[in-house]
């Protein structure tokens, strides 16, 4: 038996067909659409309608159009400080997780060993247990009688334990730790792509280890690295239960900021324009990481 | 003496990454105080007197996870084919639209979830928030995403040839479709459907401004607790949830191999 053209080709000219052929998609993309708009795009509607308001007591709003909350979240130096305190909290994550995460991804860009695949699995592992779970650990390890202060204790080297946990160096501790993963994936695609033919070209022509790394190494994966620490800066400020749960409810970013205004100062006003704003700077930053190929797996939120 | 160093440095990553969920599950042994570590002495106390209001939590997080994806798993995977094969106008747009939820921080889509649900309770006397519709209707945002994502990247690959041989050989549209088309697609359908239970399991933000009284799941109902005080029976639902997680790791390793799971890009 010849192929034949298909049935369809008697049902109308092409123009016809094509259109009653994406007709079909259309159709088919309806449930998803009709879905996505009503669980995503009403509600943020909502939030940003309301951030246009402002706070008349608490869970009240008035009902004048107004930029009043934008304009106190820019101008007064209390939200300064929120703010500055958030970008600072995500650059000291950021810059923990490169150092920790760029010898441990070299190694894993290059290394032949049988163990590789297994090591990739422990890398990824954590994030398949429960973040609460996993800040949960830290407790029994910063805490005044935990692990780290027992060993710094025991050996000598302080006389009264450390604060480590329920202020900034816990939270910072806390999304080092859940965020590494991602940095460690970036930077591991990135430097896989050099060719370590580069290094030991550089090598042989008599450059050391650091030389090697600060002028072939570093610049090649330059991008992966910006990739990286965008991602990761992104994860760091959009995080809410790590800060809440490490900072023992102490740290003021805009996370948690935001959750306050709803949990318990209930000005909605106010917590719907932080919302926004901290939207607003999550997108722009991760559309910022996708261009520079970050490694965003599913876990990444 | 080089690779002395890069032991050394490695171990102490691997180390610092696994340290929390290790101890975890010695700790919830820990008889006297579950915030000293190393522990003086062991007991299995905690983890009778664990509070029952974990297990209806746990039941909740169940429903509500399973839900999700049965729903994301049905919107999304025809919508994510018509994304793929369609060229109708607007198709693009679909496309950043349909994939743009995840780029919003979770904490950001709770609280509008909340404020959606204030709306309809004002518009409409239906109420969403602390229901288990509510928390579907929350966690639908990143559902729906995962699943389309997931399908997308399988679909790059796929072999036209295939569905045409089906229809030359006398296969009707949903023949083809369930026998031919579903099949090849159904690792990424797998793929994305597990990460979205896995993340509804897991999701603080959300559920939190969305849940409450009846509809708590676990996480937040431990997130909570925390809140309030720091025991050992939380520690003790910690290292069941850490237990839990590894068998199902493994299986799932064994199954679709986590690797492939965690390799699908943008």
């Amino acid at each position: 038996m010849k192929p034949t053209a298909a049935p369809a080709s008697a049902s109308g000219p092409p123009a016809v067909r094509r259109a009653s052929k994406e007709a079909k998609w259309v159709l088919l993309s309806l449930p998803m659409v009709v879905t996505l708009a009503l669980v995503f795009v009403v509600p943020i509607a909502c939030l940003i309608y309301l951030s246009f308001f402002s706070s008349t007591g608490p869970a009240t709003v008035g009902d004048q159009p107004t930029l009043e909350n934008y304009r106190h979240f820019f101008t007064d130096p209390f939200y300064f400080r929120i703010l500055f305190n958030t970008f600072w909290l995500g650059a000291t994550v950021v810059v923990c997780c490169l150092v920790i995460g760029y010898p441990t991804s070299y190694f894993l860009a290059r290394t032949r060993s049988r163990w590789r695949g297994m090591l990739l699995f422990l890398v990824v592992a954590p994030l398949l247990v429960s973040a609460v779970v996993r800040n949960i650990g830290w407790f029994p390890i910063l805490s005044d009688s935990g692990l780290v202060n027992w060993l710094l204790l025991k050996s000598g080297l302080v006389s009264q334990p450390l604060p480590l946990i329920n202020n900034t160096t816990g939270v910072v501790i806390g999304l080092v730790h859940a965020l590494l993963p991602f940095m460690i994936l970036t930077l591991t695609t990135v430097i896989q792509r050099i060719e370590p033919d580069l290094e030991e070209a550089a090598a042989s022509l008599g450059a050391g280890p650091v030389r090697t790394f600060a002028h072939v190494l570093l610049p090649l994966s330059l991008p992966g690295v910006i990739g990286g620490s965008l991602l990761v800066f992104t994860m760091a400020i959009a995080a809410y239960t790590t800060p809440v749960i490490m900072g023992g409810g102490r740290i003021l970013v805009m996370s948690t900021f935001i959750g306050q205004q709803f949990r318990t100062v209930l000005d909605y006003a106010l917590g719907a324009t932080s919302a926004a704003v901290l939207m607003l700077l999550a997108g722009a930053l991760s559309l910022l990481a996708l261009r520079f190929g970050a490694q965003r797996t599913e876990m990444a939120r | 003496m080089r690779s002395a160093v890069v032991t050394t440095v490695l171990g102490a990553t691997f180390v610092f990454l696994l340290a929390p969920i290790v101890v975890v599950v010695i700790s919830s042994f820990s008889a006297v105080s579950v915030l000293s570590f190393p522990p003086q002495s062991f007991t299995t106390r905690w983890y009778t007197e664990i509070d029952p209001g974990y297990y209806r939590a746990l039941y909740v997080s169940l429903v509500v996870a399973t839900i999700t994806v049965v729903v994301a798993v049905m919107v999304g995977v025809p919508g994510a084919l018509a994304l793929a094969r369609g060229r109708f106008p607007g198709c693009s747009t679909l496309n950043a639209i349909c994939l743009s939820p995840l780029m919003v921080p979770a904490l950001v889509m709770g609280v509008a979830a909340f404020q959606f649900s204030l709306v309809i309770w004002d518009q409409f006397r239906l109420t969403l928030g602390g229901t288990i519709a509510g928390l579907v209707v929350g966690h639908l945002t990143f559902a729906i995403p995962f699943v389309v994502r997931a399908v997308l990247a399988g679909h790059t690959r796929f072999d036209f040839s295939l569905e045409e041989a089906a229809q030359n050989l006398g296969a009707n549209p949903a023949r083809t479709f369930f026998h031919v088309t579903l099949p090849i697609l159904r690792p990424g359908i797998v793929s994305g459907a597990i990460f979205a239970f896995l993340i509804s399991l897991d999701e603080v933000p959300i559920a939190l401004f969305m849940g409450g009284g009846d509809a708590t799941t676990l996480p937040v109902k431990i997130f909570t607790a925390m809140e309030i005080s720091f025991g050992g029976d939380i520690l003790a639902v910690a290292s069941v949830i850490v237990i839990v997680s590894l068998v199902l790791m493994l299986i799932l390793d064994r199954i679709v191999g986590l690797e492939r799971l965690f390799a699908t890009k943008h």
